[in-house]
């Protein structure tokens, strides 16, 4: 199936663009697998966005915050946002969610048009808002209550409804206390569970678990898991790479407001030519040895420095045994071997040429990018 | 001390800055004062004129006697100095239905004049003594056109409705005054509140009209606003010693709070569905408090006002209720004189209410 057929064409309307923004040449795409993220996907859209762009004009200089992008999302999936802070996530999110309407292109949720149906999109959505959109006034279950009015949940069921969110929110013994009082980590479970308080046929969480602890991040994936084996379509927006890596079927990577890829962890992890990374520690190298290795087949790249040999392989864990068995050869004792697939962060580097927490290309790094590591 | 200073500018700075970029809060700054001299000054100040009079003569005779012909000419052209004339004279050839009318608010007084130039016949003047300043000038008027005419008739006054102190007319603009100050800090500023902390993006998103938010909260700033207002009708009651004359009247007034609460919290909703902080709202609602409050007759009758400031009673909500609460508690007038009044603030509220949901933003945008 087709995606996204971008064939270079010229920015939509072409209001306001000048054209500075560095775009690649094409975009990275493929068709969906259905994958970890995506148990539920059945292989139709049910977010079908085309050449949407979206300019905010300021008095000295505009900001094309959405840049002609084209992509659909799958009906049951967990669909990844990924990109840096202002990279254009919650603007597009906001333009999904009739929050914003887009300069240009167009967009449909579940086959309504963003700008003629918004009514009947606010139906069918669950919003979880990147700022808090509690009121900090009410109690935990007021703020449901609130909610589950507008939402239109039954009266007769809404009660208990409300009492199975506190419960999953971990916030019951909180419920009648004002949502001011609570921490940043409760605030935000309560947004998260609001949000899905009428079992919304598509799910928007922008930055769900941004200033979560990890033991809340996991119990929030696992959420968002069960929820989506319960056929709810989710979209989320985060610049966690363990995140999207751990939930997201396909994950898009967003840079300043274009799309510069789109697949699978599968897929995008076999963009980086120089595939794995093993290490390995040794007491010393034997020239000969290293001249073996770099024959293996797969082998793409072997450098020694001092006591450290490191190889890149397109499929490191299938390579280790010929490799342990050229060291064996040549009677060379091992003191550690580790392999490093390529993290989401690797690939948005390679993509992007910087950090993914950097920002502004100031290539600070920031704790809780998670690198996956396999001993 | 140069770091203390170098702090201070600092804060000076930034505070100045903001004040600096938001132009709107600077012309509001000017505004104000400019609009007290104008406003202020042209509705307390003003010179009272065309105050409507009936004139009815005595009968028989059944035609009109040269008394009574050059009274009813005269009061109809008392000029006064930089101002138009002072009475609006009507003739009635029929005494009860003069007396009709200023029972119905339609005359401010009926004057009765005697068939002949006598010690004996007194001329009557009926007064609607509910308003502060113009008894005591038709009275003046009356007096001084017996003289020029050189008739010595005694004046006999009648206020209808007793001796009414300022502070009972007065009390009777306070109860919409709290009204209003209560739909300043209830009617609407949670909408506003919202905007500014970003919660209404949360309930933007759900599928909530945009009438149901505008409504919700108006029904909300109404209650409050009855609450104030009734509040303040008891306190008035205890204070300035008014005696409703039934308990009908009394329910009767609480109707009118309650339609003069719909009406005044629709018009500062449908300025909170636009505005986007709490300052720029305050500094409007002030400034309306301030020209309604003003034109609304609450200090001083709307006669005395110039005729384009007398314009904005028309759109004012306050000088309907005003009107209607003064008809009920000093007159007690019933339905037949404020159902005018009642109409016009319905209407009023329902403009207003339409105004807010159309301007009301359901984007971020």
């Amino acid at each position: 199936m087709h995606l996204f057929g971008h064939e270079k064409d010229p920015v939509p309307d072409g209001k306001n663009h000048n054209g500075t923004l560095n775009r690649p040449e094409g975009v990275l795409y493929s068709t969906p697998v259905e994958s970890e993220g995506g148990e539920q996907a059945d292989g139709t859209a049910i977010i079908r966005i085309d050449h949407l762009s979206k300019v905010f004009t300021g008095k000295t200089k505009n900001v094309i915050a959405v840049n002609d992008v084209s992509f659909e999302v799958m009906r049951g999936e967990i669909f990844g946002l990924l990109g840096a802070n202002g990279a254009g996530k919650s603007t597009l999110i906001r333009i999904l969610t009739t929050l914003l309407s887009p300069t240009s292109g167009q967009a449909f949720v579940d086959n309504y048009d963003i700008l003629k149906d918004p009514e009947k999109i606010r139906e069918i959505i669950g919003v979880c808002a990147q700022n808090y959109t509690s009121d900090s006034e009410l109690t935990a279950y007021d703020n449901l209550e609130f909610y589950g009015k507008l939402e239109n949940v039954p009266d007769s069921i809404l009660p208990d409804r409300i009492w199975e969110l506190l419960k999953m929110a971990g916030l019951a013994d909180r419920a009648y206390m004002p949502v001011g009082t609570f921490s940043g980590g409760m605030k935000r479970k309560l947004e998260i569970v609001r949000a899905f308080i009428h079992r919304p046929l598509i799910l928007f969480l922008d930055e769900p678990t941004i200033g979560l602890d990890p033991e809340a991040r996991r119990e929030v994936w696992q959420q968002i898991m069960l929820l989506n084996k319960e056929h709810t379509t989710i979209i989320l927006t985060t610049h966690y790479m363990d995140e999207a890596e751990k939930l997201c079927g396909r994950i898009a990577f967003i840079e300043r407001g274009s799309l510069i890829a789109l697949d699978t962890m599968e897929n995008l992890r076999n963009l980086i030519p120089a595939g794995d990374l093993i290490e390995i520690s040794v007491d010393h190298m034997d020239p000969l040895a290293e001249e073996a290795i770099r024959k293996i087949n797969l082998v793409n790249a072997v450098s020694v420095v001092e006591h450290n040999v490191k190889i890149s392989a397109t499929n490191g864990s299938r390579v280790i045994p010929a490799i342990l068995a050229a060291f064996e050869q040549y009677a060379i004792p091992i003191i550690s071997i580790s392999i490093h697939s390529p993290s989401l962060e690797d690939i948005f580097i390679y993509l992007t040429g910087k950090g993914l927490d950097s920002g502004n290309g100031d290539g600070n790094e920031t704790p809780g990018t998670g690198r996956r590591r396999s001993p | 001390m140069p770091m203390m200073l170098r702090s201070a500018f600092a804060i000076f700075k930034r505070d100045f800055k903001k004040f600096l970029s938001n132009p709107f809060i600077i012309m509001m700054t000017l505004l104000m004062p400019i609009m007290y001299l104008v406003i202020f000054g042209n509705a307390m100040g003003g010179t009272i004129t065309h105050i409507p009079v009936g004139v009815v003569q005595e009968v028989p005779p059944y035609n009109d006697t040269p008394l009574f012909t050059s009274a009813a000419y005269q009061l109809n052209h008392i000029d006064q100095t930089d101002a138009e004339k002072m009475l609006d004279v009507t003739v009635y050839a029929d005494e009860a239905a003069a007396k009709q009318d200023l029972d119905n608010g339609k005359l401010s007084a009926v004057i009765v004049f005697p068939s002949s130039v006598s010690n004996d016949n007194a001329v009557r003047v009926y007064l609607d003594s509910s308003d502060s300043i113009t008894p005591a000038l038709v009275e003046a008027a009356v007096n001084q056109v017996m003289l020029g005419l050189g008739a010595h008739n005694p004046v006999l006054v009648d206020k209808i409705y007793g001796d009414i102190k300022y502070i009972q007319f007065f009390s009777v603009g306070v109860i919409m005054m709290a009204i209003f100050s209560a739909t300043m800090f209830g009617g609407g500023i949670a909408l506003i509140k919202d905007r500014e902390n970003g919660i209404h993006e949360g309930y933007l998103v759900t599928p909530i009209k945009r009438s149901s938010i505008i409504m919700g909260i108006i029904l909300s700033g109404t209650v409050r606003a009855f609450i104030a207002g009734c509040t303040i009708f008891w306190i008035d009651l205890l204070i300035t010693g008014i005696i409703l004359q039934s308990f009908q009247d009394f329910l009767l007034v609480l109707l009118v709070i309650l339609i003069a609460c719909i009406g005044v919290t629709s018009l500062v909703v449908s300025f909170a569905s636009r505005f986007a902080t709490q300052q720029e709202y305050a500094s409007v609602i002030a400034f309306l408090n301030m020209v309604l409050f003003m034109t609304s007759g609450a200090f001083y009758p709307v006669i005395g006002m110039p005729g384009w400031l007398s314009w904005i009673t028309i759109i004012n909500p306050e000088y309907y209720g005003i009107h209607a609460l003064r008809s009920i508690i000093l007159r007690n007038q019933g339905f037949n004189v404020i159902g005018n009044d009642l109409i016009a603030l319905l209407i009023f509220s329902t403009a207003m209410i339409i105004l807010g949901i159309v301007t009301f933003r359901r984007t971020l945008e």
